[in-house]
């Protein structure tokens, strides 16, 4: 079994802004990894709500956590409340829809953000699963839609070369440092990708050193 | 990591260290982190717990901007002030600051998730009592975090703590569980007795739903923090005088998934049953969010 709660910073955490760890602070981090993979803030963005998502985002504050995440603030960060605001003064457009039925990804806390700046697009489905931790189950980018098992760290390196000599480069240092679970890639005309579920959270400084060495690749 | 409550009592009888020490050389192995920042880490959340207990307390209290919670932190420090508790000025502390932690919660403050922001009030209740009562030091205080915490994590990887998963016994049954188990080490019990504890303070409150009304975190769970905070002193005491628990801790957990598992999705954290699905719950959400919603 894989756990899904790996520190205990988890359980006894996050210090947060009120008032639902899974429907505010877990909003928050789905934000943040829309952030992270899109590598920035997008101009637009689509948030779908199903579930429990769907049924009480208004009284949780789910709106204004998603925006903060997409923002990339913090938890705890007291700008979280009024993170709508400050996205529209951005410029930044944010749209939220409930929709019916099950969750695609199989979770009551689900959302899915659709983000967009031009021409570039990504599509990031996140869960909540309780007490801030989130789960990232399904991507889609560059056209590929990518399957991670969802527990976070996932990493996703975007291969334009097309050679997988980056793919062993990356999976020996991997190894090495932080283990994974499962590895997955895809291969499109434009690219490939490769996904690792990494077992633990990355030892400090690791996320750095990563980007360092392979200049495409995407930390959650 | 350690995946059941049996391995970390058998570790604790092994190797004669309390659980919490046993949580932070797990932490620091898994984390890569000196032990120095854990406990720094651990202790910044403490003081995140402290102040949002006076806050709760302070003046005339917190109010939600719906104006369904607030202020009743303060009415029960003052009701405690006055000497005639039934149930006694300790359990009575425990549920101001478990009240506290949670108006503050409701009112968007800052607080610290143990393990759910719902349930963010039941540990600080039991904690905060008992550094009073037993005059802890800042050290039994940061050390109480790491077992509810470290024991946390098995409930959390074995069942759920969120309330659209697992219901309310997931998240205030959980924390209670933790607080119980974490309170019989800061009294001085065995690691064995922290388990009895942790099964006892679940096992009382199985089946419990989360029914928010408006899917607000406000009522039931303000006031359900309370109890998570008088049920964990209950059972804490109870395994500290020799009581067990006929079902292995390890076994209450796995019960408590299945149970979660098995409630209907209106019970759930949706709004839509229990008390939220009553009259005047239903018309509090018409009044809040309009007759469409």
């Amino acid at each position: 079994m894989e756990n899904r709660y790996k520190s205990v910073f988890d359980i006894i955490g996050p210090v947060m802004v009120g008032p639902s760890s899974s429907h505010t602070a877990g909003a928050v981090a789905i934000g943040r990894e829309g952030n992270r993979l899109f590598g920035g803030v997008p101009k637009k963005v689509t948030v779908h709500y199903y579930g429990s998502f769907a049924q009480t985002h208004r009284g949780h504050g789910t709106d204004y956590a998603i925006a903060a995440g997409i923002l990339g603030f913090t938890t705890d960060d007291l700008r979280v409340p009024r993170a709508p605001e400050i996205a529209r003064q951005r410029g930044i457009d944010i749209r939220f829809v409930e929709e019916e039925g099950p969750s695609p990804i199989g979770h009551p806390n689900t959302a899915i953000l659709d983000m967009s700046d031009g021409e570039k697009k990504a599509q990031l489905s996140g869960c909540s699963i309780g007490g801030g931790a989130i789960e990232v189950r399904d991507i889609v980018l560059h056209g590929i839609n990518i399957k991670p098992a969802g527990s976070l760290p996932i990493v996703i390196l975007v291969d334009f070369e097309r050679k997988l000599n980056h793919e062993r480069s990356l999976s020996d240092f991997l190894k090495l440092k932080a283990p994974f679970e499962e590895k997955r890639i895809y291969k499109s005309h434009a690219c490939y990708i490769y996904e690792y579920d990494i077992q633990n959270y990355f030892k400090p400084d690791l996320t750095g050193e990563l980007r360092k060495k392979y200049p495409h690749i995407i930390c959650l | 990591m350690y995946n059941h409550i049996k391995e970390i009592v058998a570790d604790s009888e092994k190797t004669g260290k309390p659980i919490s020490e046993l949580i932070i050389e797990q932490e620091c192995q898994m984390s890569g982190l000196p032990r120095e920042k854990v406990w720094n880490k651990m202790k910044y959340n403490l003081e995140t717990m402290r102040d949002a207990v006076k806050k709760g307390h302070s003046g005339n209290g917190v109010f939600s901007s719906t104006g369904l919670t607030g202020g009743e932190a303060v009415r029960i420090k003052k009701y405690i002030e006055k000497g005639h508790t039934l149930s006694g000025d300790t359990i009575m502390t425990a549920v101001q600051n478990a009240v506290a932690t949670n108006e503050v919660n409701a009112a968007m403050g800052v607080i610290c998730a143990t393990p759910t922001a719902g349930s963010s009030g039941t540990l600080p209740g039991v904690l905060f009592l008992l550094e009073k009562r037993l005059n802890l030091t800042e050290e039994q205080m940061i050390r109480f975090l790491f077992t509810a915490g470290g024991l946390g994590m098995v409930i959390a990887n074995n069942a759920e703590i969120a309330g659209a998963t697992g219901g309310c016994q997931a998240e205030v049954g959980s924390a209670s569980a933790m607080g119980a188990a974490a309170a019989v080490e800061a009294a001085g019990g065995t690691a064995e007795q922290s388990a009895q504890a942790l099964s006892i303070a679940m096992s009382n409150l199985l089946g419990l739903v989360c029914d928010p009304i408006a899917g607000l975190v406000e009522v039931p769970c303000v006031k359900r923090n309370a109890i998570g905070a008088g049920n964990a002193l209950i059972a804490a005491d109870m395994a500290l005088a020799g009581c067990t628990s006929v079902i292995p801790a390890d076994e209450c957990i796995d019960a408590m998934k299945k149970v979660g598992h098995q409630m209907p999705a209106s019970l759930r954290e949706t709004g839509i049953g229990g008390l939220a699905g009553t009259p005047t719950g239903q018309a509090i959400k018409a009044k809040i969010f309009g007759e469409d919603a």
